[in-house]
């Protein structure tokens, strides 16, 4: 049996690119899936982490006013009777730039079942404790075995309290003791909000509000569809990767069904042989998924920081940039790389069990069954488009922004049906082709060489197919993303400089940028959490959902550019509406509720209710949360919103620095919070960047595996097209033309496969634009298209094709004819 | 003196997982005010009134225990338990400096109301400062305050010369699932303080370990209390316990058993009874007999018997519910039997207390009421 198995395996030895292949295939395959679930795992670790910390588990409590509660708040509310707890929250720098949350609680009256609730001495008193997960440690440049009682010093030359490892806390979050906390940050007697148990307070007291743990949001839920996003990638790359696995295993079978014969003939059952040819696939998936998990935990740790600043950004949830990696990840890597490559390979098993021992293998055979391999693969193909269609027409009926595992289903089941139409497309314009050139002999014979040739190039074409149109899906969905974003923020910033003053010097520096000579108007804006209670045509509609509120100044310099996607009786009515009250909501928000320009909310914020009309839906891109726009004014007297910031536009000659000056004199030390547009832009924009660095990356990586699926199988055959090719040398054909018609050959097929991964590329587009996109973020683009993109897959697709059949080419050049003669005669 | 082991329990729960071995710096080596050690109770110190009814932040743990025997208008009989613990969380050399939350002391309340098979509990803590008077618990001397949240036990008398302890009201609510629970009483001392021991050093232990331990237990109480939402008028009896010291139960001693007692008689009764820490590792074993006058005639070990008759599970542990108490100089001997055995307080430290019948160990009559606490099992 061992016998058997080297003779098998012993194939390998003579045609070590066959190997190379297989494992590069397998290898690819697990590294692109591995890293993004490593990615997903810390993330969802980390998420698990926000949510067992108190923060979401609690209800909170905030002043009406916007100004801070102190210890006095406190003291009157649990003298009352009230079981509150005092929470403080703030920001400390570490010496390497890092900010790091630091959370101060009393254990004391924490309730009872979060984790720090009965605290301890040394918690509670000098030198106090800092708790920190192990991930936290590298901020504080302080390593694991260190950390223990380690007191990091701050960049103000204060040092942290003792730390103490605490795994199940949150990344980058700092907790102490109140008192500790009060004294790092300066705070003295304030807070950042008051906690108490779930439902534990029937109302709010007076001047409070009242935010419960319910309509607080957890990371978990809204990051969910970008978890997916990720993880539709990393499938994508897993199919091609096995894609480049089948095409070898089906090569390596081709050539060693000489050898399965006679290994049958030396009386080795046939259920052995495939039991072997089992064991085969078992050690190069091991071997491949092993050096995969290896490669993809590496690939993980290079793209986390990415995708932390990525969730950071757009969903305000913390993931920590170290991988944190459960135990069931490396079991389930492992399965799913086997799995496929059994999968992958089941096509060689069964052919091998169905091994006839007297039949010959000969090119002809094959043929045969190639033609019926195609006739399959037509009809699956069309099965495919069914399912696509099907899915199609149920997304057709869903509501908006629903669906979103479906839409991947939908993309999945195109690209599926366009690759495997793709082997028969390629063969039907062949056998057309080859009636066509009937005057020339050398072209058909390229032609038909060509035909004999795609059972093998089919699956890599396949693979490089399903990379390039998702390759071009994905840029394009970027690109136009990218445009309308820019082009919203341009719209969207009217004001020149923006400003956020402190609450308590809110008035008088409002007042005295109104009478500077540059200000032209100043662009104030609030908000607040409110509770979108009923909606509809009459408002009775019951919805309950935690919205934002968020005030905006409709001056002269926002109206007119202020984006709107839909109105009730076109722009000008709509803000004239608006300054009477009228209300706008964000794409977001009107998609998840089906809500339309004529509709009327009830509103709840800060204890009061107020029933509005919705006027009119703007694009609110980046924003994960639904939003109700109101004008200042309005948020200010019926909902008691605290300010927020201030734009100031300035008139078209004023000396912006001059007022920079005075106003950074007047502010002084809060003048950090003064920001010009161009800042702000740059910060926006470079958010954007950031979160499409995975996609990127991710894409590129895929359409790399596909080069190499093709290259990697040209490579493969190429020692036996020289021994095709050597009798047409021997007939008198130059070398110099063989080794063009070579080109031609692989560079139409390429060229071909190019050409219909173009619609199929813009048909990927249109369902990332209307239906994942919606789904996971909440926002339509426009449909974008870039002809730069769409020829640059073009080229892609020949360049690699070419360049996979250069290399053997100029072996051919080089090689004496004598030679190719001889590999004729020695088969 | 009654409960030391709650001082030694609730030492372990404020320094849960702390590594720093209590025993160590309560200066069992150094008796008397080891240099940064707390302070420790010795016999002949001298008590000050009305000071020494606020806190002593030097030593390590306090408490002031009211527990009370009311009836209700249809002589329905309940009881219930108010009690604030201060434990200090650094030794006075080791206290920090006052500031907004910075805290040297923890201070714990637990209430309970009992009625037949009904026991209500809660549970609050604070942090303070003992250079704070302001805090979210703390206890005053004068005018008499002692209090954490809304839980409030303080003096009624406005008269800045006369004693402001001999009017108190209590007050204190806890919302919960069955509609709340909770009283408002007024207290009237109708007899004078007891200093327990040598003139208010109990001892603990046979090496002479103690606290400083003194009661109120005449008080006349008048108010009503609400039981699961329910109101009702009562009125009875009183007894007010304040202890401090800076020992912990030493390892060798499980646990405790308490009685104060109220008798028909006029006469006030308390027995404790320490398991383990006696001489040859026996139990240590102390008393007091209160004559209605308030004269007290302390009865040391082997002056009284202290003998569990019979046992009840309760939160899955055999509890002795059922005493005979023997103090054959004064010729009493008693059977103090639980009203009801399901008395368990199951805070962060538990322990059973609850109300007891007296009654006549030979000839069965009723001789009065009390409370009994055990802890340790």
């Amino acid at each position: 049996m061992l016998t058997a198995l080297a003779t098998l395996l012993s194939h390998y030895r003579r045609h070590p690119g066959q190997l190379a292949m297989l494992l590069l295939g397998l290898w690819v395959a697990s590294a692109l899936w591995s890293s993004v679930q490593a990615i997903n795992a810390s993330a969802r670790d980390s998420y698990a982490r926000a949510e067992a910390l108190f923060s979401t588990g609690l209800d909170r409590l905030e002043r009406r006013d916007g100004e801070p509660l102190t210890r006095d708040d406190f003291l009157r509310l649990r003298r009352a009777g009230l079981p509150v707890s005092p929470l403080l929250e703030g920001e400390l720098e570490t010496p390497d730039g890092t900010r790091l949350t630091v959370i101060g609680i009393d254990p004391l009256t924490l309730p009872g079942d979060s984790p720090f609730a009965g605290g301890t001495g040394d918690f509670l008193t000098p030198p106090w404790q800092t708790r920190l997960a192990p991930d936290t440690l590298p901020a504080l440049a302080v390593t694991a075995r260190d950390a223990p009682g380690a007191e990091p010093r701050l960049p103000d030359g204060r040092r942290l309290p003792p730390l103490t490892l605490a795994p199940s806390l949150p990344p980058d979050t700092l907790v102490m003791d109140i008192a500790a906390a009060a004294a790092l940050l300066d705070s003295g007697a304030t807070l950042t909000r008051l906690v108490s148990a779930a439902d534990a307070l029937a109302e709010a007291p007076e001047g409070l509000v009242l935010t419960r743990a319910t309509t607080l949001v957890a990371p978990g839920q809204l990051t969910e569809s970008f978890h997916l996003n990720l993880t539709a990638m990393a499938l994508l790359a897993l199919v091609v990767g096995l894609f480049i696995v089948q095409a070898a295993l089906g090569l390596a079978l081709e050539q060693r069904l000489g050898m399965l014969r006679t290994l049958r003939a030396l009386g080795v059952p046939g259920r052995r042989l495939v039991g072997l040819l089992l064991l085969e696939l078992v050690l190069l998936g091991l071997a491949g998924a092993l050096a995969g998990i290896v490669s993809g935990v590496w690939l993980a740790r290079a793209l986390l920081p990415d995708v932390a600043a990525t969730l950071d950004s757009l969903y305000g949830a913390g993931v920590t940039a170290e991988l944190q990696l459960p135990w069931h990840y490396w079991l389930g890597g492992l399965a799913v790389t086997l799995g496929g490559l059994l999968l992958a390979g089941s096509g060689v098993l069964w052919r091998a069990a169905r091994l006839s021992v007297l039949g010959l293998g000969q090119a002809q055979a094959w043929r045969t069954g190639f033609h019926r391999q195609l006739r399959l693969m037509a009809a699956a193909g069309t099965a495919c488009a069914l399912l696509g269609l099907a899915l199609w027409a149920w997304l057709a009926r869903q509501p908006p922004g629903e669906g979103l595992l479906a839409g991947f289903g939908l993309m999945a089941m195109l690209l599926l049906a366009c690759a495997l139409w793709l082997p028969p497309l390629l063969a039907l314009g062949l056998a057309g082709l080859a009636r066509l050139a009937r005057r020339w002999p050398l072209v058909q014979w390229a032609l038909a060489d060509l035909q004999l040739q795609l059972p093998r190039l089919a699956l890599a074409m396949m693979a490089l197919l399903i990379a390039l149109s998702a390759n071009l899906g994905v840029s394009s969905m970027v690109g136009g993303f990218r445009l309308t974003f820019l082009d919203w923020l341009d719209q969207r910033l009217v004001a020149d400089l923006y400003l956020r003053p402190p609450a308590e010097r809110y008035d008088e520096i409002h007042d005295w940028l109104a009478d500077r000579p540059e200000v032209e108007e100043l662009l104030a804006t609030r908000r607040t959490d409110a509770t979108l209670l009923d909606a509809g045509t009459d408002a009775t509609r019951p919805l309950n959902l935690p919205v934002g509120l968020y005030g905006i100044t409709p001056g002269e310099r926002l109206v007119p550019s202020w984006p709107l996607l839909s109105t009730l009786a076109g722009r000008e009515a709509a803000w004239q509406a608006f300054r009477g009250g009228a209300a706008f909501i964000n794409e977001q928000l009107a998609i998840a509720t089906g809500l339309a320009p004529g509709d009327r909310l009830t509103l709840d914020a800060r204890g009061r209710r107020e029933t509005v009309s919705l006027a009119a839906i703007y694009p609110d891109y980046g924003n994960p949360r639904g939003e109700v726009l109101l004008a200042t004014p309005r948020l200010a007297e019926r909902f008691r919103a605290p300010p927020g910031s201030l734009g100031i536009v300035l008139h078209g000659d004023a000396d912006e620095a001059t007022l920079r000056t005075a106003l950074g004199d007047r502010l002084g030390p809060d003048r950090e919070s003064l920001l010009d547009q161009r800042e702000v832009k740059r910060v926006s924009t470079e958010i954007f960047e950031r979160t499409f660095t995975i996609t990127r990356a991710l894409n590129t990586l895929t359409l790399g595996v596909a080069a190499l699926a093709l290259f990697a199988s040209l490579l493969a055959q190429a020692r036996e097209r020289r021994r095709q090719l050597a009798p047409l040398w021997a007939l008198g054909v130059p070398r110099a033309r063989l080794v063009v018609s070579q080109l031609v050959q692989v560079g139409g097929a390429a060229l071909a496969t190019g050409l219909l991964a173009v619609p199929l590329g813009i048909a990927v587009t249109a369902g990332l634009v209307a239906v994942i996109n919606v789904a996971a973020f909440g926002w339509r683009l426009p449909l974008q298209l870039f002809p730069g993109e769409i020829l640059l897959t073009l080229a892609t697709a020949v360049a690699v094709a070419l360049l996979a059949t250069v290399l053997p080419a100029m072996a051919l050049w080089r090689t004496p004819p004598r030679a190719l003669l001889a590999e004729e005669e020695t088969p | 003196m009654t409960r030391l082991a709650m001082l030694g329990l609730l030492a372990a729960l404020v320094l849960m997982g702390c590594e720093r071995d209590a025993a160590t710096d309560t200066g069992l080596a150094e008796p008397g005010e080891a240099a940064g050690g707390f302070v420790q109770a010795r016999p002949g110190t001298t008590l000050r009134f009305p000071e020494d009814h606020g806190p002593h932040p030097d030593t390590r743990i306090e408490w002031w225990y009211l527990t009370a025997n009311l009836e209700d208008e249809r002589g329905e009989p309940l009881g219930l338990q108010w009690t604030l613990f201060r434990q200090a969380l650094v030794s006075p050399a080791e206290r920090p400096r006052p500031g907004p939350w910075v805290a040297d002391q923890a201070w714990m309340a637990h209430m309970a109301v009992s009625r037949g098979p009904t026991h209500r509990v809660a549970e609050r803590f604070a942090r303070g400062h003992s250079r704070q008077d302001d805090g979210q618990a703390g206890v005053r001397a004068r005018p008499f305050a002692a209090w954490l949240d809304d839980w409030r036990l303080e003096s009624r008398v406005d008269d800045p010369d006369a004693d402001t302890f001999a009017e108190l009201a209590l007050l204190a609510h806890q919302d919960d699932e069955h509609g709340g629970f909770g009283y408002r009483l007024d207290l009237t001392a109708e007899g004078p303080l007891v200093l327990h021991g040598e003139a208010g050093f109990s001892q603990k232990t046979a090496d002479g370990q103690g606290s400083i331990y003194y009661s109120q237990p005449f008080w006349r109480i008048e108010g009503e209390v609400t039981l699961d939402g329910e109101t009702r008028a009562v009125s009875g009896r009183g007894w007010l316990d304040r202890e401090w010291s800076s020992q912990v139960l030493e390892p060798e001693q499980s646990g405790w058993d308490w009685v104060a007692l109220h008798l028909d008689s006029g006469h006030k009764l308390m027995a404790y009874r320490l398991r383990g820490g006696g001489e040859e590792g026996g139990d240590f074993l102390f008393g007091n007999v209160i004559a209605p006058d308030g004269a007290a005639t302390p009865v040391a070990q082997g002056g009284l018997r202290l003998t569990p008759l019979s046992t009840s599970l309760v939160a899955g542990r055999e509890m002795p519910t059922r005493w005979r108490l023997e103090l054959p100089a004064q010729g009493l001997d008693l059977v103090v039997e639980a009203r009801h055995s399901e008395r368990w307080m199951a805070t962060s430290v538990s322990y059973w207390e609850g109300e007891v019948t007296v009654s006549d160990h030979d000839g069965g009559e009723a001789l009065g009421v009390g409370y009994l606490e055990m802890t340790g099992y």
